[in-house]
């Protein structure tokens, strides 16, 4: 079985600074990791090579070259191949021309299953698998928090979807589109420590816009469809507020708080 | 006259007459800015039929029927007071597949061909949100996602959406035809000036469901109260997660329910669904009780039109002290237990 994950490494968040005398975010040493909900696609492509050892794993991602030290680093943990999509042109392309771009490579490639991750950090849109799967007249399912690998093949997917209400469980016919769900039980593993410097340039292959054939007017922001305008914080609107402590006057005014408006 | 479409997601009646403000604020509301009022129709489309919940609200309610919609074995629905079921009325309601995108884009397509809508929007439900960016290609138009906003400026309208993680808010334009949204649930209300009359129009597709997936079990969450439909909330962050099971000692006092910031879920203490926040939910309550909460932007992002709020934080110049009624300087945990034990002395007197 083919398994292609699609992947994008994003700026770690969580360690991201918005410098707001300056109104601009401190991008600057900021580290990309992989997506999280894409990491979760690329273990579980992993455990499934592990159960069926004839899977192939491609990790797919649209990015600049400056990535691929971290590419690297998947193909050393047993992912066979990348195809790193990168063109200056691509640079500020909205969802829907990420969409034809990796559309276009994947029309050409052969797969049994695509596995996406449902948000991004930065994005977080989940625009692109639909659409991917739209241009490729193929099933998609969002949320997946786990495949049944015992009957994982070429033919169908057991999956079961964390929906809002509910956990549903479908059998989708492939090849499709399946997004993951950041869950605990597909956690990527480390590199062995005899792999840390092998050299695996040669499974990277890089495609740029002279190989998919774009005209320079419909990708990038010039063909984008959407655009940014404006970004600004939101500012938040400051109350006179009361600051008390954990003492009795303090409870006895929190009391009377909640006793003045109905709550107790 | 504008015609917009609203997505009305069966499981969700609420986030998809919330859309309705959405049309209002993009053609007929001047308090957003807009100069000159447009007039438009409003368009609901359901697969399946709708009930009271929509009458009066919508211009008109396409119901696509069931004709031709194939449906192959029934599915197993679990319930967890009753078992297993045969099936559930929110699933394969008529029998439509109401799970596989690829067909209800097919049948969208179809509407927007007979009735060529200017506007059309998704609540970002499950659903919509994988009906939305699949119909924007299908129709080769942009789409913006997960809507909090819209502002009209020098007649250019701007839509506005969380970007770097809700650490920044972005305004966007749409460059093309029809316009396309997904909106974030619980952050719009809609308020109807009067009733009007409700068309029911019944769309029998042509499109032929292939039946590529295929419902095989649903299991209902846990029966836990929606923390939106709660008017106080006990939220509890990163300086509670040792004693979270507390919280619910007040919260029983004030016949609230629990929340909770991401931290503590991200550490497996409190289940997703009672998140609050940009990841999380948009939550509404009267009164807001945020312990051992920080108050990054992405938690005070799910808080909209919260009354009063109180917060309880061992560093009293935190973030959500400066949006709060009452700070309480001090630990979360000894609060909990004598602001518990004031009320229940206060009820015996
Ligand atoms: C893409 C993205 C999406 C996100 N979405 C969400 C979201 O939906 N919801 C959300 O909540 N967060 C979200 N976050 C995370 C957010 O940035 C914060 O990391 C998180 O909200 C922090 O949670 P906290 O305030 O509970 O914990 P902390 O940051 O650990 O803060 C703890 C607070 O408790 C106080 N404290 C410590 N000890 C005590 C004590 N004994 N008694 C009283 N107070 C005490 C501290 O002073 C501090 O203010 C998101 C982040 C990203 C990157
Ligand atoms: N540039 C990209 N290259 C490859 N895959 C992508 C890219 N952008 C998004 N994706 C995939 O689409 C998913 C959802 O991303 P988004 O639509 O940005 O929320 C991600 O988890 C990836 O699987």
């Amino acid at each position: 079985m083919k398994i292609i994950c699609l992947i994008k490494f994003v700026p770690d968040v969580e360690n991201f600074k918005y410098d707001y005398e300056r109104n601009v975010l401190v991008r600057e040493n900021v580290r990309m990791i992989l997506n999280p909900d894409d990491a979760c696609s690329v273990a579980l492509a992993l455990k499934v090579k592990e159960q069926q050892p004839g899977t192939v794993i491609e990790v797919v991602t649209m990015a600049p070259q400056s990535i691929i030290p971290q590419l690297e680093d998947l193909l050393r943990l047993n992912v066979d191949r990348a195809v790193l999509i990168s063109d200056k042109v691509y640079v500020g392309s909205d969802t829907y021309v990420t969409g034809r771009i990796l559309g276009r490579y994947l029309s050409e490639a052969s797969f049994d299953c695509i596995l996406a991750g449902t948000h991004t950090l930065d994005g977080d849109t989940s625009h692109v698998p639909s659409q991917v799967a739209e241009l490729l007249g193929l099933s998609q399912m969002s949320n997946v928090v786990e495949i049944d690998e015992a009957v994982f093949c070429r033919e169908r997917a057991v999956v079961l979807a964390d929906e809002e209400f509910t956990y549903a469980k479908y059998e989708i016919t492939l090849p499709a589109v399946i997004s993951l769900r950041k869950d605990r039980k597909y956690k990527l593993p480390y590199i062995r420590y005899e792999d840390l410097s092998r050299d695996v340039k040669d499974r990277i292959r890089i495609i740029d816009n002279e190989e998919l054939g774009f005209v320079q007017e419909e990708v990038g922001i010039v063909g984008s469809l959407t655009q940014i305008s404006s970004t600004f914080v939101k500012s938040m609107e400051k109350k006179e507020r009361l600051i008390v402590r954990n003492d009795e006057e303090g409870m006895n005014q929190v009391y009377s708080f909640l006793m003045e408006r109905g709550f107790v | 006259m504008k015609k917009v479409l609203i997505y009305y997601d069966q499981k969700q009646h609420k986030n998809s007459i919330e859309l309705l403000a959405v049309a209002r604020m993009i053609y007929g509301d001047d308090s957003t800015g807009k100069e000159g009022i447009e007039d438009y129709e409003t368009y609901g489309a359901s697969f399946g039929s709708i009930g009271e919940e929509a009458e009066g609200l919508f211009d008109f309610l396409i119901e696509v029927g069931n004709d031709s919609a194939q449906h192959g074995k029934r599915a197993k629905v679990f319930n967890h007071e009753q078992g297993p079921k045969t099936l559930n009325h929110e699933y394969g309601k008529d029998h439509l597949p109401v799970y596989d995108a690829l067909y209800m884009t097919s049948v969208l397509d179809e509407l927007q061909q007979e009735y060529r809508f200017d506007c059309i929007l998704f609540p970002a439900t499950h659903m919509g949100r994988m009906l939305a960016p699949r119909l924007a290609m299908r129709l080769q138009t942009g789409l913006v996602a997960d809507v909090t906003d819209i502002r009209h400026k020098d007649g250019v309208m701007e839509i506005v959406r969380p970007a770097f993680s809700g650490k920044l808010m972005a305004g966007i334009l749409s460059r093309t035809a029809p316009l396309m949204m997904s909106v974030r649930q619980n952050v719009f209300f809609y308020e109807p000036d009067s009733l009007g009359e409700t068309r029911r129009i019944n769309h029998t597709p042509k499109t032929v469901c292939t039946g590529e997936i295929r419902l095989l079990e649903v299991r209902e969450k846990e029966a836990s109260k929606d923390i939106r439909d709660s008017d106080v909330l006990i939220s509890g962050g990163g300086g509670v997660m040792k004693d979270f099971k507390k919280l619910s000692e007040l919260a029983s006092e004030l016949n609230a329910l629990v929340s909770a910031s991401r931290k503590t879920v991200d550490n497996g203490i409190a289940p997703r669904s009672i998140q609050v926040g940009q990841s999380g939910k948009t939550v509404s309550p009267k009164l807001y009780m945020a312990l051992g909460i920080n108050g990054s932007i992405q938690h005070i992002e799910g808080l909209k039109n919260v009354e009063y709020m109180i917060s309880v934080n061992t560093n009293k110049n935190a973030p959500i002290c400066s949006i709060s009624d009452i700070v309480v300087e001090g630990d979360a945990k000894e609060f909990i237990t004598k602001l518990t034990e004031k009320i229940r002395k206060e009820k015996q007197i």
